[in-house]
């Protein structure tokens, strides 16, 4: 870069190309350092070697934990299995289904957790069930089979934290672009291809005293079926919950905590209004349409149910929802939909710890009704399930 | 646009493919606008205030050249490095002046006080264009003429927020004798890039997480132990946020064929605060010592005089900080030490050797420079003097670092040390391609697991 008017040295011309070539050295050591870091990061977080250690109470522990005793079920149970999905809703207790119903064909589990959506049962039961053989049937746990919309549900960053450990190198094109959101989409992107992004947090913590997270782990390990099997909801209520809809007020019973007070707002009172843009029609019949598919001519059942919808449920006519994604799946073979209403005797206050989940009474009750519910539309073991 | 975002990757991906597919003539108009968009981005307005300090210098530095010695090109001098100080007093210190004024008169501190908002960098350039004046008056540097050239010199997008400061030959003579980068120049500055990130990133912004914990909330970490491990966490922040940014600004800038002196030489193993100033932002410190302690005299005049020049360097060094007594204090703080230092050292070089007295001067150095960085950092004197009382109390409390955070410190001095002692960057830089991708791979998969991702901490030394 010359400037006229100022006196310059003679210097020797540079050697053509002389740029370029360094560049494209350096270019080549950022792709070589690339892969290595990819290498490093396969090596550490595509293998076995961190997901033992990862922490049980996190997202992917959780998961991680429930899917190996899914597998170790399978070895105890054989073929002769009904796996239930759902989120913290479901309410479903294998414990109370084996002493309330102890003749039942079927043995049931849970392969479900809070906070997940068909996206997790999916990646879940691809590793859970590889050859789609495994289960007599899969039941699915649904809030409303008409679809009603209140969001972006693709755009759930939980969903990376749920199933980094399962996902596979041909996984990431499909994964992250099926968030919506830009900066989703980024994000899920790099952390599908460095995982190590994901597990940042865990990996820290982890560091920070390796010796106790060890021992925590195998403590899990050791315990941790039995506490969740162990484990007895709560008997506490909604009685005295009264809501007039027409003034959209609700009146609480004394004595209700901050959580029972925000679930009446968040999950029975959230104001109508959200635009019904068939977007969540959309992204139920894209993942239950990929679950259905992978067990397309499989012995396995998928059953659909719809859950209690809560202890005062609220009014039908609030929105008009125009399709129903579960109800077009339904008519696709292998798919089983159990009748709409079957739950709703479990709608009453005293059913129900919070405005979203079932208490210990109606936990129990709702067990032995899928139990029976489910076995009425299977038949006994090795018949054709026929009820729609 | 910060170093450490990938808009401001796209931003020098964008500016390099530009720079190398434009002719020769052109280059420097793409730096200059490139310069100025990096600049607007943060806040236009101030483009006007470094284009109207550009044209300052610029005209004085060919006023002062066409004028013979004596008093009128001093005069042109002095209006020059007058109007320098006087964008810088106003923008900076006013408030700090305004309050202590107001606070002398009985009035409340806010009493003058005037909404200004600080533009980013301006004591960086400020310096470097002051620099510059001097150096011509000096008769040290030839005035440039052409305006785009001296334009350029001023706004670098590299070191324009945060330095280094560059002396005008050094830039000059990249840019007016420009020649491509060699495969060394590509080398070296990839892996400052990937190496400043790494220092920002995931050493830095980790310790800025404890570091702002403790200074936050002290009351909530009372102890010695508290007290000294969030001082340490600072510490270490500010120096891998420094001398990372510093290590990207030099690597970009070699990236274009420009070569900027280094600005960091390992501090931390320093074995007394004299060396200590000579390998941390050498690149002010130098300014210092060439623009003020010498022009006050240096050490010319007797011991006495050497002490003062000392203390008063260090005093205004601390002032241009920041606007505060804290940093009043910091600046006479190590002035105080540099004059002791000299006081027991007497005329003798202070020769960087190993002695089995190292570990120990080291240890002493180390202790005292973190007791500097309680005024770099507590939010005004009063928490200062608490941190101060709590770090020479008995021992008590729990350390705020983690294990695996004391394995980064740790880590890092080893590397350091090796670096001291084996030179062990030179040796990668001329590395096999393997061994060279190797050593970026993992600074990558440091990033990946000690990152900062998504926070976007600011490097500390953009405020000043």
């Amino acid at each position: 870069m010359s400037t006229p008017g100022v006196q310059q040295p003679t210097v020797a011309p540079p050697r053509p190309g002389y740029a370029s070539h360094a560049f494209r050295r350096a270019g080549l050591a950022c792709s070589l350092a690339f892969l290595g870091v990819f290498g490093l990061d396969a090596l550490v977080f595509r293998t076995h070697y961190y997901t033992q250690f990862l922490e049980p109470d996190s997202s992917t522990g959780q998961f991680e934990m429930i899917l190996r005793r899914e597998q170790q079920a399978q070895q105890r149970y054989g073929d002769n299995m009904i796996a239930a999905f759902g989120d913290s809703r479901l309410g479903f207790s294998p414990r109370a289904a084996l002493r309330l119903r102890p003749n039942s064909a079927y043995v049931f589990r849970v392969a479900g957790m809070a906070g997940t959506d068909v996206r997790v049962w999916y990646y879940m039961l691809r590793d859970l069930d590889p050859t789609a053989r495994r289960y007599r049937a899969l039941v699915f746990a649904v809030n409303d089979y008409r679809d009603e919309d209140w969001g972006i549900p693709e755009d759930d960053p939980r969903l990376l934290h749920y199933v980094i450990a399962r996902l596979r190198v041909s996984d990431i094109p499909g994964f992250f672009t099926a968030f919506g959101e830009p900066k989703l989409r980024w994000e899920a992107f790099r952390g599908s291809v460095f995982k190590g992004l994901v597990y940042q947090t865990d990996v820290l913590a982890f560091l920070s005293d390796p010796a106790r997270r060890i021992k925590w782990v195998r403590l899990y390990d050791k315990y941790w079926q039995l506490w969740v099997w162990n484990w007895v909801d709560t008997d506490r209520n909604m009685v005295g919950l009264r809501i007039d809809w027409t003034a959209w007020k609700a009146t609480l019973p004394p004595g209700m905590d901050q959580h029972q007070r925000d679930t009446v707002r968040d999950f029975l009172m959230y104001p109508p209004g959200h635009p019904q843009t068939g977007h969540y029609a959309a992204f139920r019949r894209k993942w239950f349409g990929k679950i259905i598919d992978r067990y397309r001519g499989s012995p396995t059942k998928i059953i659909f149910f719809r859950l209690a919808r809560g202890p005062i449920p609220r009014p039908d006519n609030l929105v008009d929802k125009k399709t129903c994604s579960i109800c077009e799946l339904a008519r696709r073979p292998n798919v089983l939909l159990a009748p709409e209403h079957d739950f709703d005797s479990l709608e009453h206050p005293e059913f129900y710890k919070d405005a979203m989940h079932l208490n210990r009474e109606g936990g129990e009750r709702f067990t032995a009704m899928l139990v029976d519910e489910v076995t009425k539309l299977l038949g006994p073991p090795g018949a054709q399930g026929t009820a729609k | 646009m910060l170093f450490n975002t990938i808009q401001f990757f796209i931003f020098l991906v964008v500016v390099l493919a530009l720079f190398y597919a434009s002719p020769r003539a052109w280059r420097k108009y793409i730096l200059l606008s490139a310069s100025y968009f990096f600049y607007g981005s943060w806040n236009w307005k101030f483009i006007l205030l470094l284009l109207t300090l550009t044209a300052i210098d610029y005209t004085a530095g060919i006023w002062i050249e066409r004028t013979p010695p004596g008093r009128r090109r001093k005069i042109i001098l002095i209006l020059s490095l007058t109007a320098n100080l006087g964008f810088l007093g106003i923008f900076k210190y006013y408030n700090f002046v305004a309050s202590n004024l107001a606070l002398a008169l009985g009035k409340p501190g806010n009493s003058f006080w005037f909404d200004i908002v600080l533009p980013l960098g301006i004591s960086f350039h400020t310096f470097q264009s002051m620099s510059y004046v001097v150096d011509v008056y000096r008769g040290q540097q030839k005035a440039i003429r052409n305006v785009t050239d001296y334009a350029l010199y001023i706004c670098f997008f590299p070191q324009l927020v945060a330095g280094p400061i560059v002396r005008a030959r050094d830039f000059f003579r990249d840019l007016l004798h420009w020649k491509p980068p060699t495969t060394d120049d590509v080398a070296r500055g990839v892996f400052l890039i990937a190496l400043g990130l790494t220092k920002k990133m995931a050493f830095a912004d980790q310790f800025a997480k404890v570091a702002n914990d403790y200074f936050g909330n002290v009351a909530a970490h009372s102890g010695m132990v508290p007290a000294w491990t969030g001082v340490i966490a600072f510490g270490m922040q500010i120096y891998f946020d420094f001398s990372g940014y510093t290590d990207m600004a030099i690597g970009m800038a070699l990236l274009l064929g420009f070569h900027f002196p280094i600005n960091f030489r390992r501090p931390y193993l320093a074995a007394s605060i004299t060396e200590f100033w000579r390998r941390w932002h050498i690149s002010l410190s130098t300014w210092l010592r060439d623009y003020l302690y010498i022009s006050l005299g240096g050490n010319r005049h007797g011991r006495w005089h050497t002490y003062r020049n000392l203390m008063l360097t260090m005093l205004l060094g601390g002032l241009w900080h920041g606007a505060s007594w804290n940093f009043i204090i910091w600046g006479g703080y190590h002035g105080s030490l540099l004059a002791i230092e000299r006081a027991i050292r007497g005329e003798r070089r202070n020769v960087e050797r190993w002695s089995w007295l190292y570990p120990l001067q080291w240890l002493l150095t180390l202790g005292l420079v973190m007791v500097s960085w309680v005024f770099f950092r507590a939010a005004d004197l009063h928490q200062s003097v608490a941190i101060l009382s709590q770090m020479f109390s008995a021992p008590h409390g729990r350390t705020l670092l983690t294990t695996w955070q004391n394995g980064l410190i740790v880590g890092s001095w080893v590397l350091a040390m090796a670096e001291e002692k084996l030179d062990w960057f030179e040796r990668l830089m001329r590395a096999p391609v393997w061994a060279y991708a190797s050593a970026l791979a993992l600074m990558m998969f440091c990033l990946e697991i000690f990152g900062v991702i998504d926070a976007r901490i600011p490097f500390i030394y953009f405020q000043f």
